[in-house]
């Protein structure tokens, strides 16, 4: 027992009087004026569907994932929507641990009356397959810290990863046209959930019988506060629910402000997870762009400039065959990677890299097609190789360059023994090797 | 240097020859020979002869139990005031703040608290009326009690009157004649853990010019 109080938070007589008679003269003691709200930050995650938002001292995570299950027998053809609540010890000291307290529960239950009971999230777009396999979206909220007004700052967070969650795609096919295959998110773009419109929790707090009101009371607010009202009202200002908690009664008219003071307010919150939820977008669309030139120009650029420079050489020493200098070029190019490759100089490193990385394996063979371009373009160019040596066999430089190239060829079915194709590819070549050579 | 003594305190631990931190903070040496190591906590271990701001919790017929931030209850015999025999014991509410020294504080046992100083006179020590209480960390109510009058209590002080009260648990006690002045000095003090000096200044001087 005594551990227990220990470790509660309490309240000095003298906070609790400062604050209402602090109220009674319109100062809050935080700075704030009555219909103020904190500063409202709100962050994202790596991963699409995750979302922190910080309300002044209140710290709430929220995470969203997917998962494909049977619909309800009595909606076939709805997903479901459900909302878990955390609250850490670590947040505050009267929080336990493992059983949700009365407070967790009646938190999950106001943000998941405004959103599922408003229909923001589109339910019937979640299906699948009808009464087969829906998507069910679960969100999960921690409350990493509590400075008050858990139920705004939560209700936020859950609005933001969900405007940020995107679940994979998915089709019906297979065999029997029955199975639902999901898409890999390497291989379809993932979908964004589809939201109507933004319910915006505001909760007011009472005092004194219910004379006086404040918008987003802090943590020493609500120990004080006589009474709390929760409006869920969206930028339109569509009322989804009011959760009147607390045992102070409060006059119709003071509800019907509440509800005029919310809808401005939450216009205010709209616009400030909309901007946070673009930018976002903005930056996970360009983290895309930027990915794939990178890679390219580290797979093929870094070679090419190191044939350059020797391909210069070569011409300098080779001045007399001026005529086919295109294909020679091409064709000296190749030889000087390569015998760089079969004496093991450093440049090898980047292209067996490469090669053990896109090989594909017989049983990725379904996922060729959606590797990046600069692979593909590898390979063109060796096979545009094999046509230049095909096409000049009759000069004697290029037999011998031909060589190499077959050396080479060995050279990388040592380096990557494993994939068929370089297996089938190497005895193409040296049958290419062989016709040259013999011609 | 090699035979003289030394006395360690609070993060330091002596392994055989050697001394080895048990926390991350600042090394402090009071000459000639204290070290302990200093750090900033939302939590407060008890220490002999700290001043702390406490909140009486419940009332036992020999003990006043007392929470001072720390892992357990304190006690305040009630027998610890000036002048306290068994008929004149103070009757203090639930929740009521005190203004208290710690003077035994060991491991496993819950601290004992005093509204005496050494001398047995109530020096100040007492409970607290009216004003603000707020929790800081214990980096920030050493800070505000340190020797050179902290500079943002100094700019405060320069164009308003306020009472202050600091404990070393990290409660702060803020009085004065209006509750906005309460509201700007207790503001103004949380605004400032992790201000340099100047900047303190620069903070109330534009907190001035605000209410103005």
């Amino acid at each position: 027992m005594e551990q227990r109080w220990a470790s509660t938070w309490r309240m000095s007589v003298n906070e609790r009087k400062f604050i209402e008679t602090a109220l009674a003269s319109d100062l809050r003691v935080d700075g704030r004026r009555p219909f103020d709200y904190r500063r409202l930050t709100i962050k994202f995650g790596r991963e699409d569907g995750s979302a922190e938002v910080q309300l002044g001292q209140t710290h709430v995570l929220s995470y969203v994932t997917s998962q494909l299950v049977q619909p309800y027998r009595d909606r076939p053809n709805e997903g479901s929507l459900s909302i878990f609540t955390e609250f850490s010890p670590m947040a505050d000291p009267s929080f336990e641990a493992g059983r949700p307290g009365e407070f967790a529960i009646e938190l999950g239950r106001v943000i998941d009356r405004g959103l599922r009971e408003s229909r923001a999230v589109d339910m019937e777009s979640l299906c699948v397959v009808a009464g087969k396999s829906v998507w069910s979206i679960r969100v999960d909220l921690h409350i990493i810290d509590n400075g008050g007004n858990l139920v705004d700052a939560a209700n936020i967070a859950a609005l933001a990863a969900l405007l940020t969650f995107r679940r994979p795609e998915c089709t019906v096919g297979g065999e029997n046209g029955q199975d639902v295959i999901i898409h890999d998110p390497e291989v379809m773009e993932p979908l964004p959930l589809i939201i109507h419109h933004l319910p915006i929790a505001v909760t007011f707090a009472f005092f004194s019988d219910g004379n006086i009101m404040v918008i987003d009371p802090t943590h020493k607010e609500e120990v004080v506060m006589g009474g709390r009202m929760t409006a869920t009202i969206n930028s339109n200002g569509d009322v989804c629910t009011v959760q009147k908690a607390g045992g102070e009664g409060i006059m119709s008219s003071v509800v019907m402000q509440c509800l005029r003071v919310a809808s401005v307010k939450a216009a205010d919150i709209t616009s400030k997870i909309k901007n946070a939820v673009e930018t976002y977008n903005t930056e996970r669309a360009l983290r895309k762009v930027k990915r794939h030139p990178l890679t390219a120009a580290h797979r093929v650029i870094v070679p090419d400039v190191i044939m350059k420079n020797e391909q210069v050489e070569n011409i300098g020493h080779r001045p007399d065959k001026n005529s086919r200098q295109d294909d020679e070029m091409l064709v000296d190019t190749k030889t000087c990677t390569n015998s760089e490759s079969s004496s093991g100089g450093r440049h090898t490193d980047p292209f067996v890299g490469g090669s053990s990385n896109w090989d594909p394996y017989p049983g990725r063979v379904g996922k060729l097609q959606d590797l990046p371009g600069p692979l593909m373009v590898i390979k063109e160019e060796l096979r545009s190789d094999e046509m230049v040596i095909e096409s000049t066999p009759e000069l004697s430089t290029i037999t011998s360059s031909s060589g190499t190239v077959g050396a080479s060829g060995v050279k990388q079915q040592t380096n990557a023994p494993k994939s068929l194709k370089d297996a089938v590819k190497s005895k193409n070549r040296k049958k290419n090797k062989a016709s040259t050579t013999t011609s | 240097m090699s035979n003289q003594t030394i006395k360690l305190g609070a993060g330091l631990r002596q392994d055989c020859d050697t001394i080895s931190v048990m926390k991350a903070g600042t090394l402090r040496l009071s000459k000639p020979n204290k070290y302990w190591v200093e750090s900033s906590h939302k939590r407060y271990v008890p220490c002999v002869e700290d001043t702390v701001l406490g909140i009486v919790v419940d009332s036992k017929p020999d003990n006043f139990l007392v929470d001072i931030k720390a892992p357990t209850l304190a006690f305040l015999p009630v027998l610890a005031f000036e002048g306290g025999t068994r008929r004149n014991i103070p009757k203090f509410e639930v929740g009521t703040l005190l203004y208290v020294r710690v003077v035994k504080a060991n491991n496993s046992m819950n601290p004992e608290l005093s509204c005496m100083d050494d001398t047995g006179k109530a020096a100040e020590f007492g409970p607290l009326k009216d004003g603000y209480v707020f929790e800081t960390s214990t980096g920030l109510s050493r800070m505000l009690l340190s020797s050179p009058t902290c500079p943002v209590l100094e700019a405060l002080g320069k164009s308003l009157s306020y009472e202050l009260a600091v404990g070393l648990n990290g409660r702060v006690w803020v009085n004065a004649a209006s509750p906005s002045t309460v509201i700007l000095v207790s503001n103004a003090i949380i605004n400032s853990e992790f201000l340099s000096g100047v900047q303190q200044k620069i903070m109330v001087e534009k907190l001035m010019k605000r209410l103005q």
